[in-house]
């Protein structure tokens, strides 16, 4: 049976997240995905769980106690591929099958080309994450070099 | 027959401004223009007439500059200075410091040897143009220092500092690479004094081209400049006059080694040829390069990896004076082109003068700050790919001189390259130096030797 929490976004991470083109709503949406099918990774601390929602990959990062509190909400545009490596381990567990999450090197494939960038990994279902520094950094200017190519 | 615009234009032979109209036929687009003393002409000066007219949606909002020396403009482009009508701010100034050169090339327009005068400022005169630059152009300014060859001075480096002292941002130096190919010395002082970059004379990768372009081989020269400016550290922009005659079937191996040849090579910059100095026998079309022609022998040269639709017009002066690509160079040393006509015409053209002038240093700023995470050298990742875009990138750009024949005050009045003159002007650049059929100046001369 799920309990249905409440969703809390601080103003602060409110306008984060919209000031990255993202939706409240999205966001909401994998948590509420995630809590349900407790397909998320944590760290004792806190969770991340993804989803993809038309072309994207949207992330939550957030926190549960008398409430679920949003840390942050970002997304990249690349498709994740199959994982490339796995290195060494992770303060991350999978809530999932409750294997211990590893970092690692995923493919992401965008409009045609597909690189690696490092990831934390669960090698036994595939899976893999992007943490927020890469996906709002490397990635994101790597998907804006691409998009202005276009032809 | 379709009439496509109005302007003024020269006559070849009297250098009078007479009315000019731009006419479609045959999909390419036609200067016609007559002076009742000296007949009619009508020359090609595009390919592709639906393209022609599609450039003007990326026309700029255009911004005058604040400050021109000739208040009451009668006849464009006779009162020239830059004057109240004169519809667009200078991006570019070009400071000639000498008309004395080390090589006595067939195809030049600007020495000593073929003009019959001497042009060899002393620094004070040289501050005072650069004056002129502080005067009435807004930072950041961006000055070449042309010729004439204008290593041949000795005092190059001091005119470099001064002009930086004077607030002069960026400097580039024109050359044809011959001193910077075996004096190391003089190289590193250049780059001490605060030179950016050269401006760099290159015509092809083969000597047959530059025993024609330039009277004796120069390959191995220009081979030998480039591995000094890696070594010394400054930007080289391949600057190639493109004739049909000669090279337009090299365009795509020149942008093969240009590819090979970065980060010391930031670009190649195509001229299609222009018919300045003396002509007896006037050019024909065939003798020209149309930016579209320029951009599809690109496109077939280099098996569509680089494509016609990958050039835009920078929007800075007059949309069919240039267009422009930007491209990552890739581990294989193939190009991945960032700009293509796809993205539509800008939405936002107002102030695309100071746009031009910084758009290109902000987006690699932009790259470098989001490039803060570990660091890695993995090949095949995409930091890499964006370590690769910061530094392996590749301008491919034209613009298309005009001379007597194709020239137009359409272009003219919107005109972003400015000579400064000895005495105080702003004048476009091609203007300066277009001649009369016979190689009377329309300003050049005056300017320079006061007659
Ligand atoms: S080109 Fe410009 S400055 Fe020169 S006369 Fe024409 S409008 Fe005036
Ligand atoms: S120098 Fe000539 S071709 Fe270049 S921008 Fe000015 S008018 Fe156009
Ligand atoms: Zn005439």
């Amino acid at each position: 049976m799920v309990i249905k929490m409440d969703i809390v976004f601080s103003d602060e991470v409110k306008k984060a997240i919209e000031g990255k083109g993202l939706k409240v709503d999205d966001i909401k949406k994998v948590i509420e995905g995630a809590e349900a099918s407790n397909d998320k990774i944590t760290n004792g601390s806190k969770f991340i769980a993804k989803k993809v929602l038309g072309d994207v990959t949207v992330y939550a990062d957030y926190s549960v106690g008398g409430s679920i509190t949003v840390n942050s909400g970002y997304a990249h545009k690349m498709k994740l591929q199959d994982i490339v490596m796995d290195t060494a381990d992770s303060e991350w567990t999978y809530v999932k099958n409750g294997k211990k999450i590893r970092k690692g090197h995923t493919n992401l494939s965008f409009m045609g080309a597909t690189r690696s960038a490092p990831s934390l990994v669960d090698p036994a279902s595939g899976e893999s994450w992007l943490e927020e520094y890469l996906a709002a950094k490397t990635i994101a200017v790597a998907e804006m070099l691409f998009s202005q190519k276009r032809a | 027959m379709e009439k496509i615009g109005e302007t003024s234009a020269l006559c070849p032979v009297c250098l009078k401004t007479i009315k000019a109209t731009k006419v479609a036929e045959n999909d390419k687009v036609y200067i016609v223009k007559e002076c009742p003393e000296h007949g009619k002409w009508k020359v090609q000066i595009w390919s592709g007439s639906e393209h022609y007219k599609y450039l003007y949606e990326f026309a700029a909002v255009q911004k005058p500059p604040q400050k021109f020396a000739v208040k009451e403009m009668k006849d464009c482009p006779q009162d020239c200075g830059l004057c109240n009508e004169h519809k667009q701010q200078t991006c570019l100034n070009v400071v000639e410091v000498t008309n004395l050169c080390n090589m006595n090339c067939p195809i030049c327009f600007a020495t000593a040897n073929g003009c019959g005068y001497k042009y060899h400022p002393s620094l004070d005169e040289i501050k005072k143009m650069f004056q002129t630059v502080v005067d009435n152009v807004k930072s950041p300014r961006v000055v070449q220092l042309s010729g004439g060859e204008p290593t041949i001075r000795d005092d190059l480096p001091e005119i470099i500092k001064m002009a930086k002292d004077m607030g002069i941002e960026h400097i580039e130096v024109n050359t044809n690479a011959l001193r910077i190919s075996e004096d190391m010395e003089y190289l590193k002082a250049l780059a001490d004094a605060g030179m950016d970059s050269f401006y760099f004379q290159f015509d092809g990768i083969d000597d047959n081209i530059y025993l024609q372009t330039r009277g004796r081989p120069m390959f191995d020269v220009k081979k030998k400049a480039i591995e000094n400016c890696g070594i010394v550290g400054v930007g080289v922009t391949l600057v190639v006059t493109v004739s049909p005659n000669i090279n337009l079937d090299h365009v795509g191996k020149i942008i093969e080694f240009a590819g090979l040849n970065v980060p010391t090579v930031k670009g190649v910059h195509f001229q299609p040829i222009t018919y300045f100095g003396r002509y007896p026998i006037e050019p024909t079309d065939k003798d020209r390069v149309t930016l579209p022609d320029l951009a599809n022998a690109i496109e077939k040269q280099t098996m569509g990896m680089l494509k016609a639709d990958n050039f835009l017009p920078t929007s800075c002066s007059n949309v069919h004076c240039d267009m422009k690509s930007l491209s990552i160079v890739m581990e294989d040393g193939s190009l991945f082109p960032l700009t293509t006509m796809a993205l539509g015409p800008p939405v936002k053209t107002d102030d695309i003068a100071d746009k031009t002038r910084t758009e290109v240093s902000k987006f690699w700023r932009f790259i470098e700050e989001t490039m803060d995470g570990p660091s890695g050298s993995e090949d095949k990742t995409w930091r890499s790919f964006i370590s690769r875009a910061k530094t392996h990138y590749l301008t491919v750009s034209a613009m298309a001189f005009q001379d007597v024949w194709t020239g137009e005050v359409e272009r003219w009045e919107r005109c972003c390259i400015h000579m400064v003159t000895p005495d105080g002007k702003l004048i476009p650049f091609c203007l300066f130096n277009c001649t009369a059929a016979d190689g009377r100046t329309i300003y050049r001369r005056k300017a320079f030797c006061g007659n």
